[in-house]
């Protein structure tokens, strides 16, 4: 999974490696040095966030919240997908599931937007994993604050679309 | 470069207070609670079946991010920094938003890609719109993730349908972000030269 992503990184540190390496001077020991310091702060983190996050999938049940999405249109649809949305915890295939369940019982169009919207910018489990070890805590409640109005907007935007 | 010396000159014994730090051992007590309720809650089975999933997990994302943050470490020694925040600064109007949005649009690959590279991009001056406008870009209108989860599952139209809808979203994100009084810590990255001339 995510292949191209780890190529770009893999080949994009080699590069600059040599790059750093052709510069004769120390760039190559210092960048080393960041990155080693950097990783021995984060790491130890992430692997328990990690480990945390997969139980905290596990415990979570998510027919329970599936249960609440059901065929409402309208506003209410909105704000029932949306909130759906910000608290559905786990990856793409959960979600997507959820989504294609939502939209066979008869969801309506805006509601599936805000519940994927909802879920995209939100995604617990991934801000648990690698947002709050690798950019801290405020960061992660500004950038919550700044997605918050991000799945009803979208909803409405949705719903003025459909309905015209 | 002399920040960079600055951070070469970092202690092991306060990297090591850093790395053990409070956080950390919210993480620990996190994991180590919900790990408990799994156990007790579930069964052992299914505690068994997590923790060998995370295995799987772990050795296929640890190597990612050491070169991630090998990566992030070259471009922070590499990047004449001076230029990289005058050029941000040059950008903080709507276009750099929707540079970064479109910038997320096209990172392919998932979180363990993404977000290395906003804490790259982090590193190099970028202001909180440009970031939060990044990320957004990313986690709605990913390409690959359109074409990998969205057109499967919601089919071609509704996913076109989502994804105009979606294009000016981390632009309002990232404008938000911008607007919002609280302040950021100092940056963990490149200590930017503020102030002095």
């Amino acid at each position: 999974m995510n292949s191209a992503g780890a190529i770009i990184l893999y080949s994009g540190a080699v590069v600059l490696g040599g790059v750093a390496l052709a510069r004769r001077d120390d760039s190559f020991r210092l960048g080393l040095a960041r990155a080693v310091q950097q990783a021995v702060i984060i790491l130890p983190r992430m692997i328990f966030a990690l480990i945390a996050a997969s139980f905290i999938v596990t415990l979570i049940p998510t027919e329970i919240i599936v249960a609440y999405l059901g065929p409402e249109a309208g506003i209410k649809g909105i704000l029932i997908g949306s909130l759906t949305g910000l608290i559905v915890p786990s990856g793409g295939a959960v979600a997507f599931a959820i989504a294609a369940t939502f939209a066979f019982e008869g969801a309506s169009a805006p509601a599936l937007v805000s519940f994927l919207t909802g879920w995209s910018v939100f995604a617990a489990h991934r801000v648990f994993i690698f947002e709050l070890p690798l950019l801290g805590a405020r960061f992660v409640l500004l950038r919550m604050l700044s997605v918050i109005p991000l799945p009803f907007i979208a909803g409405a935007i949705a719903m003025l679309v459909s309905s015209s | 470069m002399k920040d960079a010396r600055q951070a070469d000159q970092s202690h092991w014994p306060d990297l090591i207070k850093e790395s053990f730090g409070k956080s950390f051992w919210i993480f620990v007590g996190v994991a180590a609670g919900t790990a408990t309720l799994c156990y007790i809650v579930l069964d052992p089975d299914t505690f068994a079946s997590v923790i060998a999933r995370d295995r799987v997990l772990l050795t296929g994302l640890l190597p990612r991010v050491a070169a991630a943050q090998i990566l992030a470490g070259f471009v922070w020694v590499l990047l004449p920094r001076d230029r990289m925040s005058a050029f941000m600064q040059r950008n903080r109007g709507k276009r750099g938003l929707i540079f970064a949005a479109a910038a997320g649009a096209i990172t392919p690959g998932g979180p363990a890609s993404a977000f290395p590279f906003l804490l790259i991009l982090a590193g190099t001056g970028a202001d909180r719109g440009i970031l939060v406008s990044y990320i957004s870009g990313w986690a709605l209108l990913g390409i690959q993730r359109i074409i990998v989860w969205d057109i499967p599952f919601m089919g071609l139209e509704f996913s076109m349908f989502r994804l105009l809808i979606s294009i000016p979203l981390p632009i309002i994100a990232g404008m938000l972000a911008r607007r919002l009084a609280f302040m950021l810590p100092p940056e963990s990255g490149p200590p930017a030269n503020d102030g002095n001339p």
